[in-house]
C-alpha cells in the first residue's frame, strides 16, 4: 500500500492505496469524486482531466503515488460555496454541453488556458482542448462558452480595477 | 401496562413545525454549494407562449458543475463488477470452455456461459444474436463467457484463466464474396443474403429508353463506431421478490424489458429498467448488450453486479454503422431531368441482425434521393459477415444514401454541363410530389430550402 | 493494472541502487504517457516500479560549456515555453509542440519519448539533426554516446539494466544552427506520425554546409539520410539541388504500409518532409 497525502479542492486528504490505483481510481472510488470521468484509461480522450498543482493533466495517466504531496483541483472544486466559475456559467446559458460527460474535462482544460492566457483568440481555444474529444456537440458552443467566459472575467477583472 | 389506557393519546398538544431550515442548528459539516434552478411559474390561467422563449438545458447547470450521476459513477452496497472475455477469433466453433481455474481465483463469485442462459438468443427482427456465444462464435468481439468478482481486476485476471477451446472455421469478411453461393456461411445452414428489400415504381426500362444520357456510379462508404464517450454501462440487482433492477444505459427500455423477459423467461412485469443520464447513445445504446449477463451473474452471487465496457470492447464488441456498396445507374434526358434510375444496395450486415433490416429499408426509401422520379428500381440486401455487427446510428441508413445520390448528382451535372443547383431545382420534390413508395408529399420546401441556402452561403460568389 | 511494489527514490543514486538491487522485474515510471499505458495492457505480473518523476538530477534547462543541456525528466511543455531552446534550437519547440495533446505535453517527457523508442517518436529527428548526444547514468558511472547510437531497435536503446537516461546535450557548434521539422499525422493532435523529417545546415557563401538530415516513422529507428546529405554538400543552393535531395532521402528509408497510410503515400511525404524542411531551414539562414 502507498501512503498519500493530497490537497484535493483545497481540503487535504489523506489515504492509502494499493500503489496501482491511478489518481483516477483514486479520485473516483476512495474520494467519491465521480466528476472526472473514464473515457477511455488511455489518455487519449481527456475526460480524466485534472488540475495537478495548476497544471491539467490525465489522472488516468498518473499513478496516485505520484500525486503524493500535490495540490488537485476536480470539477466539484471549481464552484466555490457562493457562485459558479464563469465557465460553469457560460457552458449553462449557451447550453455548450449535451451529454455532459466531456464536461469536466473540457472545463478544467479551459480553466487551465484562461489562468495562463485570459485573452486566447479563438485558434488558442481550439488547441487548448485540443486533449478533450466530445462526440455530441461537434465543439462550437463549447468554444463559444469559453470565449463568453473570458470575457465575462475580463469584464470583472476591469470593474474590480 | 393498563389494557383499557389509550395509547395515542398525547399529554400535551404539538408545538408547529418550523416550515423552513430556519431552525435547523448550525451545520456540523461545511455547507455544500446548492445552485438550486430557478422554475419560473406563470401565474394562474396565463398563457405563455413557448416558441421562441430562451430555454436552458434542464440539464447544464449540473453537468458544469460535473454532478450529473452517469452509471459508472453510481455504486451499490455490496456492488461487485463483471468482466466478459471476447472471443479474439473471427469465425470458429467453441469445443470447450473450462471456467474451473477461473472460478478458484481469488475474489471471483461467479461465472457464466452461454449455455447457462435459458434463451441465448435476441434482436429487433431476428433474434438470431447470443448474449455469449454457445456453440459458434461469428466475430472477434463475440462474448464467450463471463465473470463477476469483488474488483474489476480480479474479474480480468480471471478471464485470462476461462480455457476456450476453439475449432477455426472459414471467415468471410467482404459483403460481396459474401452473397456467393459457395462463400462461408456465417449462421449455418443459412444463405448469407438475410434480408431483401425492393421498391419498384413506374417502367424503368421505359425510362432508360427515353433517357438521352445514361450514367453510373459506384459508391462506398465505411464502418462508423459510435464512440459515444461513456461506454455502455449497466447494475443489475434482483430483490427478495425475485424482481431485477437494471440500471443501464440503454436507450429503449421497454424493447430492453421484452427482451430480458424473453431471454431470461421472466415475466416482464418482474423487470424494472432505469434509463439514467446517459453520455453519448448514438444509435449504440439501442439494444441490449450485457444487460441479461449481469441479471444473471446478480442472480448467482446474490449481489448488484456492474458491467462496464472498455474503449476496446465499444469499438469490437458493440454495434457500428453499416458499411454500404450502392451502385446507381441513372437515365437523364439532355436537359437534366432524371428519367429512370436503378439502384444496388448492398448492405455490409456483420455478425448479427441487430437494427440492418430497419437501416435497410429505410436506406431503400431514401436511395432515390429528395427527387421527382417517375421509374425507379431499388434492389437492396443486407449480407451476413464475420465482423462486428452492425446496427443503429444517426441516420439508420440515410447518410449512407445521401453520399450515394449527391455524388452521382455532382458527377451527372458536370458531365451535362449543368450548374449542380440548377440540376436539383429541376428534379426536386414539389409540394404533392410521390415518394419512392407512392406517399404523396405535403408541406414540401426544397426548392425555397435550396435557394435560401445558396444564396446564403454564397453560391454565386463561390462557383465563379 | 495488475499490482506491482512502488519506489520513489529521492536521488538517482538511490534510484540506480533500487534498480540494481531488485533485478529483471523494473519498470522505469516518468510521465507515464509511455509507461502507464504499458502496464495496463501487460500480461505478466509486475515487479517494482521506480518513479523517477521527481529527481532534481534529470530536470531543468541551462548552457553548459558543452552547449545546451536539457535534462531527460524535462517535459515537452516545459520545452515548448523555454526561452533557451526557443533562442538557439527553435525547431526543438516546433517539434515538442507536435506531440500528443496539452495534457500528454504536460506529463510527457523528453526523456521518456526517447527511451520508449517508438519509431514515429516526434522529438528525435531534430535532435539527430541537431546531433544530439546522450548521457547515461548507471552503476559504474556516466557515459556520453551520440542520439543515433542510442536508438538500436524498434523500442530498444542501450540502456541496460542499471542504466538511467540522465541528459539531452545540443553540442556547441549547433546552437543557433538553421533548422527545421516537420510532422504529418492524420490529425493536428494526438496523432501518431504518418512522416517526420528534420533538416538542419549551414549556408556558407550560398552553398550548403553539414547539411544533416533526419527522418522518422520511416523504419524501425530515427535514421539520418546520408546520400540526400551528400547530394547537397559544398553545393549551391538551388531548387534542383534541393529536389533532388528530398528523392534521394526517399531511397534511404522504409517505410510500412498500414490502415494509415500506403507506402507509396508515405514515400510521397517523405520527399515533401525533405524538401519542405530544407526550404525552411535555408530562410532562417537568410534572416
Amino acid at each position: 500500500m502507498v501512503d498519500i497525502t493530497i490537497t484535493v479542492n483545497g481540503e487535504k486528504r489523506i489515504t492509502s492505496v494499493p500503489p496501482e490505483t491511478t489518481l483516477l481510481k483514486l479520485l473516483r472510488e476512495k474520494l467519491n469524486l465521480t466528476g472526472a470521468k473514464l473515457g477511455c484509461d488511455a489518455g487519449d480522450c481527456g475526460a480524466c482531466t485534472v488540475l495537478v498543482d495548476g497544471v491539467a493533466v490525465n489522472a488516468c495517466l498518473m499513478l496516485a503515488g505520484q500525486a503524493n504531496q500535490r495540490e488537485v483541483l476536480t470539477i466539484e472544486g471549481l464552484a466555490d460555496s457562493q457562485k459558479f466559475h464563469p465557465l460553469q456559467k457560460a457552458f449553462e446559458e449557451l447550453g455548450s454541453l449535451q451529454c455532459g460527460f466531456c464536461g469536466p474535462g473540457i472545463i478544467l482544460s479551459a480553466k487551465y488556458l484562461i489562468d495562463a492566457h485570459p485573452n486566447p483568440s479563438v485558434e488558442d481555444i481550439r488547441k487548448a482542448l485540443s486533449g478533450n474529444l466530445c462526440r455530441c456537440t461537434g465543439y462550437t458552443k463549447i468554444i463559444e462558452g469559453v470565449a463568453a467566459a473570458c470575457r465575462k472575467i475580463a469584464g470583472a477583472t476591469d470593474k474590480a480595477a | 401496562m393498563d389494557d383499557k389506557a389509550r395509547v395515542g393519546e398525547r399529554k400535551t398538544a404539538p408545538k408547529s413545525l418550523p416550515a423552513t431550515d430556519e431552525a435547523l442548528r448550525l451545520p456540523a459539516v461545511t455547507k455544500k454549494a446548492m445552485f438550486p434552478l430557478e422554475t419560473i411559474t406563470a401565474k394562474p390561467r396565463e398563457q405563455t407562449p413557448s416558441v421562441g422563449q430562451r430555454a436552458t438545458r434542464h440539464d447544464g447547470r449540473l453537468h458544469g458543475l460535473g454532478q450529473t450521476k452517469y452509471i459508472d459513477d453510481m455504486s451499490f452496497p455490496g456492488m461487485i463488477h463483471a468482466k466478459i472475455k471476447r472471443a479474439g477469433v473471427a469465425h470458429a466453433r467453441i469445443k470447450s470452455i473450462d471456467v474451473s481455474e477461473a472460478e478458484r481465483m481469488p475474489g471471483v463469485m461467479a461465472t457464466l456461459v452461454g449455455k447457462e442462459i435459458p434463451v441465448n438468443r435476441f434482436g429487433p427482427t431476428y433474434q438470431d444474436q447470443p448474449l455469449l456465444a454457445d456453440d459458434i462464435v461469428r466475430h472477434a468481439g463475440d462474448g464467450v463467457a463471463a465473470v463477476a468478482a469483488v474488483t474489476e481486476q480480479q474479474a480480468l485476471d480471471a478471464l485470462e484463466k476461462i480455457r476456450v477451446e476453439y475449432q477455426p472455421l472459414a471467415p468471410i469478411f467482404d459483403p460481396l464474396e459474401a452473397m456467393h453461393e459457395d462463400a462461408p456461411k456465417v449462421h449455418m445452414g443459412h444463405s448469407n443474403i438475410y434480408s431483401s428489400k425492393t421498391v419498384n415504381k413506374g417502367d424503368v426500362e421505359k425510362g432508360f429508353a427515353d433517357s438521352d444520357y445514361t450514367f453510373e456510379g459506384t459508391f462506398s462508404t465505411q464502418m462508423v463506431e459510435q464512440a459515444s464517450l461513456e461506454p455502455h454501462a449497466a447494475i443489475a440487482e434482483w430483490d427478495p421478490n425475485e424482481r431485477v433492477t437494471l440500471h443501464s444505459s440503454l436507450g429503449r427500455i421497454t424493447l430492453g424489458r421484452a427482451d430480458l423477459a424473453r431471454v431470461l423467461v421472466m415475466p416482464i412485469n418482474r423487470i424494472r429498467i432505469v434509463a439514467t443520464v446517459v453520455g453519448g447513445n448514438f444509435g449504440g445504446k439501442n439494444e441490449i448488450t450485457h444487460e441479461p449477463i449481469l441479471a444473471l451473474l446478480a442472480k448467482k452471487t446474490g449481489r448488484p453486479v456492474k458491467g462496464v465496457y472498455s474503449r476496446e470492447d465499444e469499438f469490437i464488441s458493440s454495434t457500428t454503422r453499416h458499411p454500404f456498396i450502392m451502385k446507381y445507374k441513372t437515365g437523364m434526358s439532355k436537359e437534366g431531368k432524371i428519367m429512370a434510375r436503378t439502384v444496388r444496395l448492398i448492405c455490409d450486415g456483420g455478425a448479427y441482425c441487430s437494427w440492418s433490416d430497419t437501416t435497410l429499408s429505410k436506406a431503400c426509401i431514401l436511395s432515390a434521393g429528395p427527387y421527382n422520379i417517375d421509374n425507379l428500381r431499388v434492389e437492396a440486401c443486407a449480407v451476413y459477415t464475420n465482423k462486428t455487427m452492425t446496427g443503429a446510428m444517426r441516420g439508420f441508413g440515410a447518410p449512407q444514401v445521401c453520399f450515394a445520390y449527391e455524388s452521382h448528382m455532382d458527377d451527372m451535372a458536370k458531365e451535362l454541363g449543368i450548374d449542380p443547383l440548377e440540376i436539383r431545382l429541376i428534379n426536386a420534390f414539389r409540394e404533392g410530389s410521390l415518394s419512392p413508395t407512392g406517399q404523396v408529399l405535403e408541406s414540401v420546401v426544397i426548392k425555397d430550402s435550396l435557394l435560401m441556402a445558396t444564396e446564403r452561403f454564397g453560391w454565386k460568389e463561390w462557383k465563379k | 493494472m495488475k499490482p506491482f511494489d512502488f519506489f520513489q527514490p529521492q536521488s538517482t543514486d538511490a534510484a540506480i541502487a533500487e534498480l540494481v538491487a531488485y533485478g529483471p522485474n523494473v519498470k522505469i515510471l516518468a510521465g507515464g504517457t509511455d509507461a502507464v499505458v504499458d502496464l495496463k495492457h501487460t500480461p505478466d505480473s509486475l515487479g517494482l516500479v521506480v518513479d523517477i518523476s521527481r529527481l532534481d538530477d534529470l530536470k531543468g534547462i541551462s548552457l553548459t560549456d558543452a552547449g545546451l543541456r536539457i535534462g531527460a525528466g524535462v517535459t515537452h511543455t516545459d520545452i515548448v515555453t523555454n526561452l533557451l531552446i526557443a533562442e538557439h534550437a527553435p525547431a526543438l519547440v516546433d517539434a515538442a509542440r507536435t506531440i500528443g495533446a496539452v495534457q500528454t505535453r504536460n506529463l510527457g517527457t523528453l526523456g521518456g519519448n526517447l527511451v520508449t523508442c517508438m519509431p514515429a517518436m516526434d522529438s528525435g529527428p531534430t535532435l539527430i539533426a541537431l546531433e544530439a548526444e546522450v548521457t547515461i547514468v548507471g552503476c559504474s558511472g556516466k557515459r556520453t554516446i551520440p542520439l543515433g547510437e542510442f536508438f538500436i531497435g524498434y523500442r530498444k536503446t542501450v540502456l541496460a539494466k542499471d542504466e538511467l537516461l540522465l541528459e539531452i546535450v545540443i553540442p556547441k557548434l549547433n546552437l543557433g544552427k538553421p533548422a527545421s521539422f516537420i510532422k504529418f499525422g492524420l490529425r493536428k493532435g494526438q496523432a501518431l506520425a504518418l512522416v517526420n523529417a528534420a533538416s538542419a545546415l549551414w549556408v556558407e557563401n550560398g552553398r550548403f554546409k553539414d547539411a544533416r538530415i533526419s527522418l522518422g516513422a520511416v523504419a524501425p529507428v530515427v535514421i539520418r539520410a546520408p546520400k540526400a546529405e551528400a547530394v547537397l554538400e559544398g553545393q549551391a543552393i538551388s531548387k534542383e539541388r534541393i529536389d533532388e535531395a528530398a528523392k534521394a532521402a526517399v531511397t534511404e528509408a522504409n517505410p510500412i504500409d498500414d490502415f494509415r497510410a500506403s507506402r507509396k503515400y508515405r514515400s510521397n511525404l517523405i520527399e515533401v518532409g525533405v524538401r519542405r524542411t530544407l526550404t525552411a531551414a535555408i530562410d532562417v539562414a537568410s534572416n
